[in-house]
């Protein structure tokens, strides 16, 4: 790795370990290897959000070229949210992409993904799926974002219901998350979904 | 309406040929094509030398007007998409704005009280005092870190548009900033060819010839509605307005149409005729995904075999009884599916044949260059000179010219409205399609028929495609700038 990544990486992991969001468990930082070559970020669900309660877990890859390019960062968390993909974690923010600026911290990423959650950027969606939900059918989203947190990224609140039909597809054999996956993109209408599943 | 037409070009007597061929115009020449060529239009076809005086006379201007740097100079340019005059008439206004949009200025206030003795924000060294500078907003990194910056962003690249280092600080780096932090001969070579490009990509009076490894520019001065420029080097035909190939009659916005359409839909149709069809039944589309020419209809349970539609328990196990059932397919055709079925249909009518004429293009290709070995051959062999053979080289050369219009008539008839236009319009493409032909046949048996009776079809050929572009490229063009934002 590249010195001036390196010694860039080693001073901000510092900067966040000191950072009052640590202390105050907002975030969390942590070394995947010795080459300083992969994080693992935590951050938790702000408060009055569906994610509140929720701890997402991110990929942080630091490329060679840091910090003259930026780092890749995506949710192994799964989660239910219009600028990051059901699918892969991707996030689609634009400090991570164009407006990136070397000087840059892993710290102001990690708050600005977590801001990300508070304020989602409906205008520039991830998941085409999900940001129709959150445009035409917001308690929908809310609830389904809620469910997921409860299930993935262990947030307080179960919705019963929703359990229920995953677990009715579980019953035909279906697999868990592609039963919620499927119940989610069809607005938990099951049959809608079950005709999805088995076509 | 077309014996009119045809009285109207009947002074037209084919001393105009060349406009597609070599650029040998004289001035003379070019006022008379504009009258007779629908299709006229003033460019000039410049080589990269050329181009970069061009420039450097807009950036002299800018930087003596203004008492700037060149560098400085290109950074403003570039964001007035290279309109000089129009710098110096806002600067006089308000010196402050342009600078600001132009991003040689931030747009907040300066930062204050930042010393340049801290530690470098990217590298997160303490560089020594010397080693250490900043663009106008006074964002200061080391030498190192403004290095490494350009050269990752000129390698992926960026050259006009490089920004400063600091967050939400968009005030853009100039030329000279740039080379001074760069020492590789590469990088710095690289960074000014992608600066070369970029600058022509943002003067609006300028544009790149599309052709492949091709190094000429043309310049014009209108860019809206089909305009035709041809390349000196490639012989290209493109649009000036657009950059895609050259489209007449068909206008830029119906051609972009047309040919995503196109990139779309042909992997669609393909698909589509040869893995699909509709149930007998009930018309649901049912996809082939088997050998097996047992298909039953999803829909509705219909049996019935893929290669005659007929009722599958008629056929028993054997398959030669097969062709007897193909004229019962009983199909309606008043349901959503029968619907979308005949806009395919009508698709591929207009796309076989727009695809048959670029073919037939590609042939005419072949065509020329046999041609041209043929002429020479005659010319060495003492039958003539060049210039007794030359009706023979200008007969192929608007064979192309008109089978090149008939071509992007396609695109324009697709997606035309029904009603007494199109119909005049399709009556005009037949006609000029029958010329077509008939010459054709003329100039493959060229060196047999009677040389005034080529040039008479030869005129006939390009009567019937001016009078068409006259008509329809001129409501083209006028329904092109009515409807420009
Ligand atoms: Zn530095
Ligand atoms: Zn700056
Ligand atoms: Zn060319
Ligand atoms: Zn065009
Ligand atoms: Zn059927
Ligand atoms: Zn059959």
């Amino acid at each position: 790795m590249a010195n001036i990544a390196a010694k860039r990486i080693k001073r901000e992991f510092k900067e966040v370990m000191n950072s009052e969001e640590v202390a105050g468990g907002y975030i969390k930082l942590a070394l995947v290897n010795d080459s300083w070559t992969e994080l693992q970020g935590t951050i938790v669900g702000p408060p009055d959000t569906p994610y509140e309660g929720g701890t997402f877990q991110l990929e942080i890859k630091v490329p060679e070229t840091y910090p003259f390019n930026p780092p890749k960062i995506r949710f192994v968390t799964k989660i239910w949210h219009p600028n990051v993909s059901s699918v892969t974690g991707a996030i689609c923010l634009d400090i991570l992409k164009d407006q990136w600026a070397a000087a840059l911290t892993l710290r102001t990423v990690l708050l600005s993904i977590q801001a990300l959650l508070s304020a989602a950027e409906a205008g520039d969606p991830q998941d085409a799926v999900v940001a129709k939900q959150y445009r035409e059918s917001q308690q929908l989203f809310l609830l389904t974002a809620r469910h997921w947190t409860n299930v993935y990224a262990g947030g307080p609140s179960a919705i019963w219901e929703f359990d229920q039909k995953v677990q009715r597809l579980l019953d035909m054999g279906i697999d868990e998350h592609e039963a919620r996956v499927a119940l989610s993109h069809y607005d938990w209408e099951l049959e809608r979904a079950t005709e999805q599943l088995f076509s | 309406m077309s014996a009119e037409s045809d009285m109207e070009y009947s002074d037209n007597d084919g001393d105009d040929y060349d406009y597609y061929g070599e650029q040998d115009d004289c001035d003379m020449e070019a006022v008379d094509r504009s009258k007779s060529d629908p299709e006229y239009f003033v460019f000039s076809c410049l080589r990269v030398e050329e181009v970069e005086k061009l420039l450097n006379e807009s950036i002299e201007l800018l930087s003596n007007s203004l008492q700037i740097t060149p560098s400085l100079a290109k950074v403003m340019l570039h964001a007035y998409e290279w309109n000089a005059q129009e710098i110096l008439k806002k600067y006089q206004e308000n010196a402050n704005e342009v600078l600001v949009y132009s991003r040689v200025k931030p747009s907040l206030p300066l930062p204050q009280g930042n010393s340049s003795q801290s530690v470098c924000a990217v590298c997160a060294g303490v560089p020594s005092v010397n080693k250490y500078s900043a663009l106008a907003c006074m964002h200061y990194f080391c030498d190192d870190c403004w290095g490494m910056h350009f050269e990752v962003q000129i390698m992926q690249g960026v050259s006009n548009t490089i920004q400063c280092m600091a967050q939400d600080c968009e005030v853009r780096a100039p030329e000279d900033f740039v080379l001074s932090h760069v020492a590789k001969p590469a990088i710095r070579e690289r960074y000014q060819q992608f600066m070369f490009k970029d600058h022509v990509k943002s003067h609006p009076q300028l544009r790149f010839c599309p052709g492949p490894n091709c190094q000429w520019i043309y310049q014009a001065w209108v860019r809206v509605g089909a305009r035709r420029v041809e390349c000196r080097g490639c012989e290209l035909l493109t649009c000036f307005s657009c950059g895609a190939p050259h489209h007449a009659p068909t206008d830029c916005a119906t051609i972009r149409r047309w040919l995503t359409k196109c990139a779309d839909d042909s992997e669609t149709a393909n698909y589509i005729s040869a893995h699909t069809k509709d149930c007998p039944k009930c018309q649901i589309c049912i996809e082939k995904n088997g050998g097996c020419n047992h298909m039953q209809c999803g829909a509705c349970r219909h049996d019935f075999c893929w290669v005659c539609l007929g009722d599958w328990k008629s056929h028993g196990s054997e398959y030669y009884e097969c062709s007897r059932y193909k004229e019962d397919p009983n199909l309606g055709t008043d349901n959503q599916h029968a619907q979308a079925r005949e806009a395919l249909k009508k698709y591929l009518h207009y796309y076989e044949r727009w695809e048959n004429h670029a073919r037939s293009l590609k042939l005419e290709e072949q065509t020329l260059a046999s041609l041209k070995s043929r002429i020479n051959q005659k010319v060495m062999a003492g039958e003539g000179t060049w210039i007794d053979w030359q009706y023979l080289w200008d007969a192929a050369r608007l064979l192309k010219r008109c089978r090149y219009t008939l071509q992007y008539t396609y695109p324009f008839a697709y997606y035309m409205e029904n009603g007494p236009r199109k119909e005049l319009f399709e009556y005009q493409q037949a006609q000029l399609e029958a010329e077509i032909e008939n010459l054709s046949w003329k100039v493959e048996r060229a060196e047999t028929t009677d040389r005034g009776d080529l040039e008479n079809q030869m005129d006939i050929a390009e009567k019937r495609r001016t009078t068409l572009l006259k008509d329809f490229l001129e409501f083209n063009t006028n329904s092109a700038s009515s409807s420009k934002v």
